[in-house]
C-alpha cells in the first residue's frame, strides 16, 4: 500500500526455522518466490532471520511503527507469498471494524443543507 | 447389447484390416456385417452402403472413430443416439478460460477481458504512478460516482473504500468513469443517468482485509450453534481529480449559492 504515492512498508522479517516441519512451505517460498518479491519491491528491505525450534512468521514494520505479525506455520509457498503480498499492500493501521466508508475532511460543497435552505 | 457389441467388433476388425490388408478380405467382412439379422443397423446401413458401393478404399481416415465406452463415463441421455454416428475428434479445449478451473482461478488472458471486468466495475486502469504530482489541494468540486453497486458522494483528496477491485494493483491510476452527477459552488449538472464527459481519477491506496465479523448462528433448545469468520476484502481509493465541470479558480469564502440545472 502506499499513502499519497508512499509506500507504507518498511521491513519484511521473515523468520524460519530449517529443521522444523511447520517451516517447510517456507523454506520452499524463500527458495522459489522471494527472489521475484524482492525484485518487484525494490523499496522494500526483506530480511530473512533463522529462529531454531521455533515456528515460521512473517513479520513486517510500517511507518506509523506498527508491527504486524503472521504466522505461516504449515502453509504452501503459495499462501505464504499471499501472506506477504498482503503486509505489503496493507497501511499499517490498526484492523478495526470501518466506521464508514467516505473518509472526508470537506463533507459539503455547496453547503450542508439545513431545513431552512431554498433551492 | 451384445449385438451392438459384436458389431463394434467387426468394425475395429474392419478399420484395422483396411489400413493394413488387401480390400478383398474387408469387403467380404462387410458383407457378413450387412447380412447380420435383426440388427439396428440403420444409422450404419447408410455409411455401410455407401462403402460397399465405393470401389476405392482410400477412405478419410478421420471419418471412423470407434469409441469405447468405460464404465467411468459420465452416462448421458444423448449417448445411446451419438454412439454410432459421431465422426468427429472432440476437441474441446479453450484454454484461456478451462486452465485453471480445479484451482478456482480464471486466468483474464486477453486485456480486453479485463477492460470488460473494468467496465462491470466502472473502472479504467491507467498506469503506475512515478513522481507525478497528482495530489492536488482541496478544490470545492464534488462527483456522484457509482462503483459496482455502490454510490459516493465524493470530492478531492477523499478516500474511499470499496469492494476488492481485481485487475488493479497498489499505486494504480484509476479513472472511474460513471459518474451520476457532479456539482461546483456555481453549477450543478445531472447526469441522466450516466455524463458522458465527466471522468474521475483516482489512486489506488491500499488493498486490505477488514477487521473479522464473527458469524454466529444459534437456535435455542435444538442444540444447533455454527460460528463462523470472515474479513471483507477491501481496496481504498484516494480520489485525485474530478474533470467535466468548470472549477472556480478563485477559492472565494462568499458564499451566495446559486444552482442551475445543467441536464446532460
Amino acid at each position: 500500500m502506499s499513502q499519497r504515492g508512499v509506500w507504507q512498508l518498511q521491513k519484511l522479517i521473515v523468520s524460519y526455522c530449517n529443521w522444523g516441519g511447520s517451516s517447510r512451505g517456507v523454506r520452499a517460498f524463500m527458495e522459489s518466490e522471494l527472489p521475484s518479491f524482492k525484485e518487484a519491491n525494490p523499496q522494500l528491505e526483506v530480511v530473512t532471520e533463522l529462529n531454531r525450534g521455533q515456528h515460521p512468521y512473517l513479520k513486517g514494520l510500517y511507518k506509523n511503527k506498527n508491527e504486524r505479525v503472521v504466522s505461516v506455520m504449515n502453509m504452501t509457498p503459495e499462501e505464504v507469498q499471499l501472506c506477504a503480498t498482503r503486509l505489503r499492500n496493507s497501511l499499517g493501521r490498526k484492523v478495526v471494524k470501518l466506521k464508514t466508508r467516505h473518509v472526508t475532511k470537506h463533507p459539503s460543497v455547496q453547503g450542508t443543507w439545513t431545513t431552512s435552505t431554498q433551492i | 447389447m451384445a449385438n451392438r457389441r459384436c458389431i463394434q467388433t467387426l468394425t475395429h476388425q474392419l478399420y484395422k484390416s483396411k489400413l493394413y490388408t488387401n480390400p478383398s478380405s474387408s469387403l467380404h467382412h462387410l458383407r457378413t456385417l450387412s447380412q447380420i439379422p435383426n440388427l439396428p443397423l440403420k444409422p450404419l446401413q447408410s455409411h455401410l452402403q455407401y462403402v460397399l458401393s465405393n470401389p476405392n478404399f482410400n477412405y478419410p481416415l478421420t471419418n471412423f472413430t470407434t469409441h469405447r465406452h468405460y464404465s467411468s463415463d459420465s452416462h448421458n441421455n444423448s449417448d445411446e443416439s451419438e454412439e454410432d454416428d459421431s465422426e468427429f475428434d472432440e476437441n474441446e479445449d479453450d484454454d484461456d478460460e478451462m486452465e485453471m478451473r480445479s484451482s478456482g482461478k480464471k486466468e483474464y488472458s486477453p486485456e480486453e477481458k479485463e477492460s470488460e471486468a473494468a467496465d462491470i466495475g466502472y473502472k479504467v486502469i491507467g498506469q503506475l504512478e512515478r513522481s507525478d504530482r497528482v495530489f492536488k489541494d482541496y478544490e470545492p468540486v464534488f462527483a456522484v460516482i457509482q462503483i459496482g453497486s455502490h454510490q459516493f458522494k465524493v470530492s478531492n483528496g477523499d478516500c474511499i473504500y470499496t469492494e476488492k477491485l481485481k485487475f488493479c494493483e497498489v499505486n494504480d491510476k484509476i479513472i472511474l468513469n460513471k459518474v451520476l452527477m457532479l456539482g461546483s459552488k456555481t453549477q450543478t449538472m445531472i447526469g441522466r443517468p450516466v455524463l458522458p464527459e465527466a471522468a474521475v481519477h483516482t489512486v489506488v491506496e491500499e488493498h486490505a482485509l477488514d477487521a473479522k465479523v464473527i458469524i454466529f448462528k444459534k437456535k435455542r433448545r435444538k442444540n444447533y450453534r455454527r460460528t463462523k469468520g470472515h474479513r471483507q476484502e477491501l481496496t481504498k481509493l484516494r480520489i485525485t481529480d474530478i474533470q467535466g465541470i468548470e472549477k472556480p479558480e478563485m477559492p472565494a469564502p462568499t458564499k451566495k449559492v446559486e444552482k442551475t440545472a445543467v441536464a446532460a
